[in-house]
């Protein structure tokens, strides 16, 4: 029963943001939570993102979260890490969303 | 003639005989020694009665309840039990023993699981699940009990009862009881000389036992505010916004819960910044939810009724008699009957969780293994079709109804909103929302005439979960609340089903509207909004009048 | 992030690890070392399927505190329980390791002026101990920074925080007591044996593990601070934790090792005499103990606000 990667690449959307930080650190993996590691990448607007994480099954319902996520921020050249322990497809969603939004606080101020 | 023979006091006949069995047991007045308990019980209990054990939500009978068990089963046995809640092990003991065989009931708690395993094995012969009004109801009807076991505070000698904080059933319980020459026995923490206040008049009481212990009271609606997580947080924000503000709710219930806990520790904070203290939220019925604390203290609440009491509130609670109902002697006056009452015809909102959704919109907590059975919850997560008077909140809702007019033509007619809150995963990730709810598979087991359904899709209004607010009632058919219930069902099974181009029209329609189109901020959907972060802080909050239980207190 | 001046009003026990080692220092002087980016993940936890974090459930780096560099660990309870694994462990042994470094380095540049510039070490505890999946490992982890603890007596002052959500259990429940000086708020708790492993070994009548209020009588900081494991008790915002280090750093050296719990023969001849007093008294509870030093209302206590109990409290004597 050891730690499963899993890896996904998005195609980003055509009007995208690239992502701007160098990097960028939010979460804690919690029971139930986890941390999301986004780094910049050149990659002609691609979002790729290596999840790490104890559950099994759940792939395609990874799949679906994280493009949900690329679309509804249409952010680009995003490289992403993610260490999971039992979050939430919902959680995963609001932890990605929060995470990009304070990368952008993080830049501004 | 021929009827002026038939006796039409044979009930009368038979308690006066009853009674006299039992008079060697009694000392004094209507006191009967906790020794004398058992023998009692053998005396006044015939085979096949129709017999209730009080147990609350709160208060249980639980002596009374250990006595039944040790009755001789050769003088009594096929009892049919009437009993709102089966919240101890003792009151499945009753059937283990062959004493009693049937059942009717509201709710079963922690008892679920073991209660399907009897339901299966063929030791209950299950009557009916009821709601809490139901039941109340068929005691007048058809399930009037023989003996009723109560509980209360104090006695006096007389049989005065003294019930306090905690009334919760017993008014009801032993007015059925009583009124139809039935036997009532109280268990009581103590026999005073006067009792404080008196809630049950004592010549409705036959006999009065001082337990050896003080009843069992469990504090059921506590909720650490230390466990509400962030997406509580959002959900609690989305209803504030996109329910209580949009509809001015002034009048409501919150089933117990964390969800609610959340809406309850928001209200001095997120609801004050939208300028909404004095229009939502001045009136409950609900039990004294220590979370409810600042809301109550920031002077949001007008107005709460009680269903029961709870643990560490009663100091908090007689010192805040503007708002709830106190009695005399400056103790909580709460009672079931008349709260579920209030909140059938009373309120314009009613909003709880639940276990499951299915992709029709009916909802159930029940799972194949466990007959939890329902509470006093479907009483008031319904339309009340009794319903007369009108409120702007009420009305709001039956404008937007899409089906009405179709029903009833151009008449104005309001409808309740019926809120249910839920997480398309829980925790493990068990799915919020299902192709078919586990009930059906309860009711095949179990042998339910039909499957137990908190609440019917058809009375529920609006679905909240962290993906957006579907507003039901908007819908004029059945495949339109479906598209709704897709739309905010987020990665389960019914949610991958959802098409895009019909949520965006839903959304254009608003009868979805998700936290981007509420204008709610995710970023600011955490714990840090919270008016109380942990216990600790509610009782700072109570001016130290909040005294909660020992496995509340971390400090 | 939340700015630095609104983090300071915030709950120190609702806190994430990096929420407080940012913010216990001044602002924007914090820079952690080993961070996410540089992912010194676990190298056991994978083969267990366990889940991983890039910081290994501890925040290490430097901040300043007026003029002077202070190290910082700081553990993250939701992790595992902040238990200490490998990496973990590593990270505070290396961090204490850079405050000795960079002591000798001011030392050498401020040779007349050094001590108002010398580093401190502030460890903010959230732990369970050892990190039973990799046992051996923060076992060993332990030892060392006992042992760090002990290089840096006499130069740098080593100040422990404990006011988390987890406490500090298990080995690092030693740990700590053996830093120069402990402030913890009335949320923190310290104890060795956990309470649920207490009830485990002499049975519920003697010790009811899911009592939290005796948990809290037994090893909170209200507690602490009478028998004197605590030398502050402050309110439970970060904000009132940074200060209290930052007073405890204008103080000399000697003052704040004053404080100590262990350390030398009449420190221990204190705890000693405190074991006979606990013997001789046969205190059932943490009450009876209180009353002992002079509190009369010692079963109000618990229930105290932290103004009235610090006004209040009267305090174990010392030798």
């Amino acid at each position: 029963m050891a730690l499963q990667e899993l890896n996904f690449s998005f195609k980003p959307e055509k009007n995208f943001t690239s992502f701007a930080p160098e990097w960028f650190h939010s979460g804690v993996v919690g029971s139930g939570d986890m941390e999301v590691l986004m780094e910049h990448k050149k990659q002609d607007g691609k979002v790729t993102v290596k999840v790490v994480t104890p559950v099994t099954g759940f792939d395609q319902v990874w799949e679906k979260v994280l493009a949900k996520f690329v679309a509804e921020t249409k952010i680009g050249n995003l490289h992403m890490e993610i260490n999971d322990n039992n979050a939430t497809p919902f959680i995963v969603h609001m932890r990605l969303k929060q995470a990009l939004f304070e990368a952008k606080g993080d830049v501004e101020s | 003639m021929e009827g002026n023979r038939k006796r039409w006091d044979t009930l009368k006949r038979d308690r006066m005989e009853r009674i006299r069995e039992a008079i060697p047991l009694v000392k004094m007045g209507k006191i009967v020694e906790a020794s004398n308990a058992v023998k009692l019980l053998e005396t006044v209990i015939k085979p096949y009665d129709k017999v209730t054990i009080e147990g609350d939500n709160q208060k249980q009978a639980d002596f009374l309840a250990d006595c039944l068990c040790k009755v001789d089963r050769e003088q009594v046995h096929h009892l049919h039990m009437v009993q709102s809640a089966i919240s101890l092990p003792s009151h499945l003991d009753v059937f283990e023993k062959k004493i009693a065989s049937k059942v009717d009931f509201s709710y079963a708690g922690s008892q679920a699981t073991r209660l399907a395993q009897f339901v299966k094995e063929g030791k209950i012969e299950m009557g009916a699940i009821h709601t809490y009004l139901e039941l109340f109801g068929r005691y007048f009807i058809d399930l009037t009990p023989r003996v009723a076991l109560t509980v209360a505070v104090s006695a006096d000698k007389e049989g005065n009862l003294y019930t306090g904080f905690n009334t919760e059933d017993t008014p009801v319980v032993i007015e059925a009881t009583k009124f139809k020459q039935g036997i009532v026995i109280a268990q009581v923490n103590e026999i005073v000389d006067k009792v404080p206040r008196v809630d049950i008049p004592g010549d409705w009481v036959d006999f009065v036992i001082q337990a050896p212990q003080p009843f069992y009271v469990e504090p059921l609606f506590t909720r650490d505010p230390a466990n509400i997580t962030d997406s509580q947080v959002l959900r609690a924000m989305m209803v504030i916004k996109g329910i209580y503000a949009e509809y001015g709710i002034q009048s409501l219930n919150h089933g117990v819960g964390f969800d609610t806990a959340a809406i309850e520790l928001l209200l001095p904070t997120y609801g004050e910044e939208l300028g909404l203290k004095g229009k939502i939220c001045k009136y409950f019925s609900l039990n004294p939810h220590p979370t409810l604390i600042p809301a109550i203290e920031s002077g949001w609440v007008e107005s709460i009724h009680s269903f029961g009491g709870e643990s560490g509130m009663a100091d908090y609670v007689a010192a805040r008699s503007d708002v709830f109902f106190i009695g005399p002697d400056d103790s909580l006056r709460s009672n079931r009957t008349y709260c579920q009452a209030a909140g059938h015809y009373g309120i314009d909102l009613f909003i709880g969780g639940t276990l499951q959704i299915d992709k029709f919109g009916n909802s159930s907590t029940a799972t194949a293994s466990r007959i939890a059975g329902f509470g006093g919850a479907p009483n008031m997560g319904c339309d009340p079709r009794g319903r007369r008077h009108s409120t702007e909140a009420w009305l709001k809702c039956g404008r937007e109804d899409g089906v009405q007019r179709s029903l009833i033509g151009d008449l104005p007619r309001g409808r309740r909103l019926v809120v249910q809150l839920q997480e398309t995963f829980r925790e493990k990730m068990a799915p919020g929302f299902v192709d078919k709810l586990d009930a059906w598979k309860l009711a095949e087991t179990a042998g339910l005439a039909i499957p137990p359904v908190m609440i019917y899709g058809d009375d529920l209004t609006h679905i909240v979960t962290e993906e957006g607010i579907a507003y039901l009632h908007k819908c004029s058919s059945l495949e339109e609340r479906m598209a709704a219930i897709r739309a905010v069902a987020g990665f389960t099974e019914v949610g991958l089903e959802e098409k895009p181009e019909e949520t965006t029209e839903l959304r254009r329609k608003g009868i979805v509207r998700t936290p981007e189109d509420l204008g709610i901020d995710l970023s600011r959907a955490n714990r840090s909004l919270l008016a109380a972060k942990n216990v600790r802080d509610l009782v700072e909050w109570s001016g130290g009048l909040y005294h909660p239980p020992a496995k509340f207190r971390s400090w | 992030m939340r700015k630095w001046e609104e983090m300071q009003e915030r709950s120190f026990y609702e806190s994430t690890a990096r929420e407080r080692a940012i913010n216990l220092v001044d602002k924007g002087t914090f820079t952690e070392l080993l961070a996410p980016i540089d992912k010194m993940t676990s190298p056991h936890l994978p083969i267990l399927g366990e889940a991983v974090s890039f910081d290994d459930g501890v925040v290490t780096g430097v901040g300043k505190i007026g003029k002077r560099p202070v190290f910082v660990i700081s553990q993250e309870g939701r992790f595992i329980g902040g238990a200490v694994g490998e990496v973990h462990g590593a990270k505070m042994v290396a961090t204490f390791r850079l405050a000795q470094q960079s002591y000798e380095k001011i030392k050498e540049k401020y040779p007349n002026d050094y001590e108002s510039r010398i580093p401190a070490v502030v460890i903010s505890f959230e732990t369970g101990g050892v990190r039973l999946h990799e046992a051996n490992a923060g076992l060993l982890a332990h030892a060392e920074v006992m042992e760090q603890i002990q290089h840096c007596r006499g130069k740098i002052p080593v100040i422990g925080l404990v006011g988390s959500k987890v406490g500090c259990f298990g080995g690092m429940g030693f740990v700590v007591v053996a830093t120069d000086m402990v402030i913890m708020s009335d949320r923190g708790r310290i104890g060795l044996t956990g309470p649920e492993v207490i009830e485990e070994a002499m049975g519920k009548k003697e010790f009811d593990a899911s009592d939290k209020s005796l948990i809290y009588r037994i090893t909170g900081g209200k507690h602490k601070y009478i028998m004197r494991d605590a030398a502050y008790l402050v309110k439970d915002t970060i904000g009132d934790f940074h200060k209290q280090v930052a007073e405890a750093l204008k103080m000399s050296y000697d003052e704040v090792q004053s404080h100590r719990c262990i350390g030398s023969l009449k420190l221990v001849e204190e705890q000693l005499e405190l074991v006979k007093i606990a013997a001789e008294n046969n205190f059932k509870d943490a009450t009876d103990v209180w009353a002992y030093f002079g509190n009369k209302k010692s079963d109000q206590i618990q229930d105290q606000f932290y103004d009235e109990f610090i006004r209040e409290a009267k305090r174990r004597p010392r030798r």
